[in-house]
């Protein structure tokens, strides 16, 4: 009959949530069944409106129910539309009906709405150099670029394919003046053996990690951490993530600033990461590192995410029926020498 | 008691209804103890049917109904209920009463469900038999388990053997409830989707497991009668312990779930 199913016993899916009603519950008390009910329901997405697009299909994003949320006070990131009421959700394909303008630019790209706050939370200025370590596919340099405030972009990904696809999307998405050598460099090559190319000399770094990808883990078999032939692969995340914050908190100067950002609520990839790197860089390399708050932030956007509340170290989104975005975690730190 | 010519609404409707039906008269009507404006609503439900001899039961089935032991008043709401009891044949009113009482619906809870769902006596009897073959060897529930699911839920008769199949193994397997629990609950009278949506919802925020093969599970689970038999601010609150706009949220998203579940499985099944 329909419920004799042959499934699999033990998916990665279902692995998964096992895993996280363990930790989770214990680390998010009351709090864990809204985020449990939020991340297994279907989620949102925000669109990051491309400024350099000459016919931005802003009516259209608002014909399907969404709102715009203003990302930027200076005005440097005029709109970014976010889907916000329940009725009004946008399915994928619907979105993907995006055309090119005359000159081939697509109007918006599709990412989780919290994701754009890593980028924000960087805090890029007026000729600053920027390195994002982890880049592919490109949505937070997406986002990076449309300030235009950069002088210089680095971007690497270790993954050869995932760095063609950000090209690709960068191709797709900034006019050709933005992209060239001068102003912008695509690597591939290890993030933890950054130091070993540049050292003291980004004024801002975003090191977006790979991590459990929650709520992919939950979602999807494929391609999932939790699989069984990807245990070692995932027990040894909070190590590797940890080298590639080290290696961003190297390469950045004096005085930058390091934002580590994951999807996952995980603790141990978080805050532990963060406290691992701050002390490895200390006790190994002499870099005294200071916390940057990331309150105004999270004041900001209060009214649009959820984010966590009580954490010791850097700031949360989690997901919520009501703003079904995230998970996404920030921590913010300076090189103070 | 009769109408006088006078008297305005009256005489129009009585006469609409003389013509549907020639046998009944406000006479007769006050001859079986009805009031003058019980007479006048019969009349009224009555003219309610179409066609021409839509009615030309109406006295018998009253009779029936007077002799199944209700009084003037009840049969006048049922008829005004269910109209359509008017069209049904006397030999056939008859069995399917018969055919109740011979599936335990003894003398008081038979009325009672006549009166609550007068529906029931118009359904033939080979249907109800479909119905209770399919409880008894499909679902597995007693012959006295029967008896209670048609007494407190008698809508079943009339549902969907393939809906009734799907709700019965989902709270089975899915829920892990036993067919006692089951009709304790009364789980027939409540839709599929209340079923569904309140059971995914605890299911998600991880208060509610489907058990193991031995029947287990590392938490306890909420009764199914703490699920279903409260109002929907007691569920969210008590059971789900949530607020109303989650619970709001997840019903539309859910509703939509299920639409493309249904084109993903329509689809498959025009492959
Ligand atoms: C969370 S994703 C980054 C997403 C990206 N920042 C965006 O916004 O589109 C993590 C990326 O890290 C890359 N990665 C994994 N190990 C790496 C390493 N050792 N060095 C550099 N990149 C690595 C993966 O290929 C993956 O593309």
């Amino acid at each position: 009959g329909k419920w004799a199913t042959t499934l699999p016993k033990h998916p990665p899916t279902r692995l998964a949530l096992q895993h996280f009603d363990a930790t989770y519950s214990a680390q998010l008390g009351d709090l864990w069944p809204s985020v449990r009910v939020a991340l297994l329901s279907e989620r949102k997405y925000g669109a990051l409106l491309n400024n350099f697009c000459h016919s931005p299909d802003l009516e259209e994003l608002q014909a399907q129910g969404s709102a715009p949320l203003r990302l930027h006070q200076a005005g440097l990131w005029p709109l970014a539309a976010v889907n916000k009421a329940p009725q009004g959700e946008t399915i994928w394909s619907e979105f993907w009906s995006i055309m090119p303008d005359k000159f081939g630019l697509l109007s918006y790209y599709l990412m989780d709405a919290a994701s754009v706050l890593p980028s924000l939370a960087l805090d890029v200025q007026a000729n600053h150099t920027v390195l994002d370590l982890c880049a592919a596919p490109g949505g937070k340099a997406l986002a990076l670029l449309q300030t235009q405030s950069a002088r210089f972009l680095c971007l690497n990904d270790s993954s050869v394919s995932r760095t063609s696809r950000l090209k690709r999307v960068l191709h797709s998405y900034a006019p050709k003046e933005l992209l060239t050598d001068d102003k912008l460099r695509i690597t591939s090559v290890d993030g933890t053996m950054w130091g070993e190319i540049e050292r003291n000399s980004f004024d801002r770094v975003l090191v977006d990690v790979p991590c459990t990808t929650d709520r992919h883990s939950l979602m999807e078999d494929d391609n999932n951490m939790f699989s069984r032939s990807r245990v070692g692969e995932r027990r040894s995340l909070p190590r590797l993530q940890a080298e590639l914050l080290l290696a961003g908190i190297i390469a950045a100067c004096p005085g930058g600033e390091v934002l580590y950002s994951t999807c996952t609520l995980c603790p141990s990839q978080n805050l532990g990461v963060v406290e691992r790197a701050v002390q490895l860089a200390e006790e190994n390399h002499g870099i005294r590192l200071q916390v940057v708050s990331l309150r105004p932030l999270v004041r900001m956007f209060q009214n649009t995410f959820h984010f966590a509340p009580d954490l010791h170290l850097g700031e949360m989104v989690v997901p919520h029926l009501a703003a079904n975005f995230g998970p996404i975690y920030m921590c913010k730190i300076r090189r103070l020498a | 008691l009769l109408c006088s010519a006078s008297d305005q609404t009256a005489s129009v409707s009585s006469q609409s209804s003389l013509r549907l039906s020639p046998v009944l008269s406000l006479h007769s009507l006050s001859d079986m103890g009805f009031t003058e404006s019980q007479a006048g609503q019969l009349f009224d439900s009555v003219s309610r049917l179409k066609g021409a001899s839509a009615a030309k039961h109406v006295l018998s089935t009253l009779t029936v109904l007077f002799v199944l032991g209700l009084n003037p008043t009840s049969v006048q709401k049922l008829i005004d209920k269910c109209p359509e009891l008017c069209m049904v044949k006397e030999t056939q009113l008859q069995q399917r009463i018969q055919h109740l009482r011979k599936l335990g619906l003894v003398e008081g809870s038979l009325q009672r469900t006549v009166v609550h769902y007068p529906k029931i006596l118009t359904v033939p009897v080979k249907s109800v038999k479909n119905v209770v073959q399919f409880l008894r060897e499909k679902c597995q529930f007693t012959t006295q388990q029967v008896t209670e699911i048609l007494r407190d839920s008698p809508a079943v008769v009339l549902e969907d053997l393939d809906q009734l199949e799907y709700k019965f193994q989902y709270v089975y397997f899915r829920m892990g409830i036993k067919q006692a629990e089951m009709v304790k609950c009364r789980l027939f009278r409540f839709t599929m989707e209340d079923v569904r949506c309140r059971h995914v919802f605890l299911e998600r925020r991880g208060l509610y497991q489907t058990p193991d093969k031995k029947g287990q599970t590392t938490i306890i689970n909420p009764k199914l009668d703490s699920i279903l038999n409260v109002d929907q601010h007691t569920f969210i609150v008590d059971v789900a312990q949530a607020s109303a706009e989650e619970y709001d949220v997840f019903q539309k998203l859910l509703a939509r779930e299920w639409k493309e579940e249904e084109l993903e499985h329509g689809s498959i099944e025009a492959d």
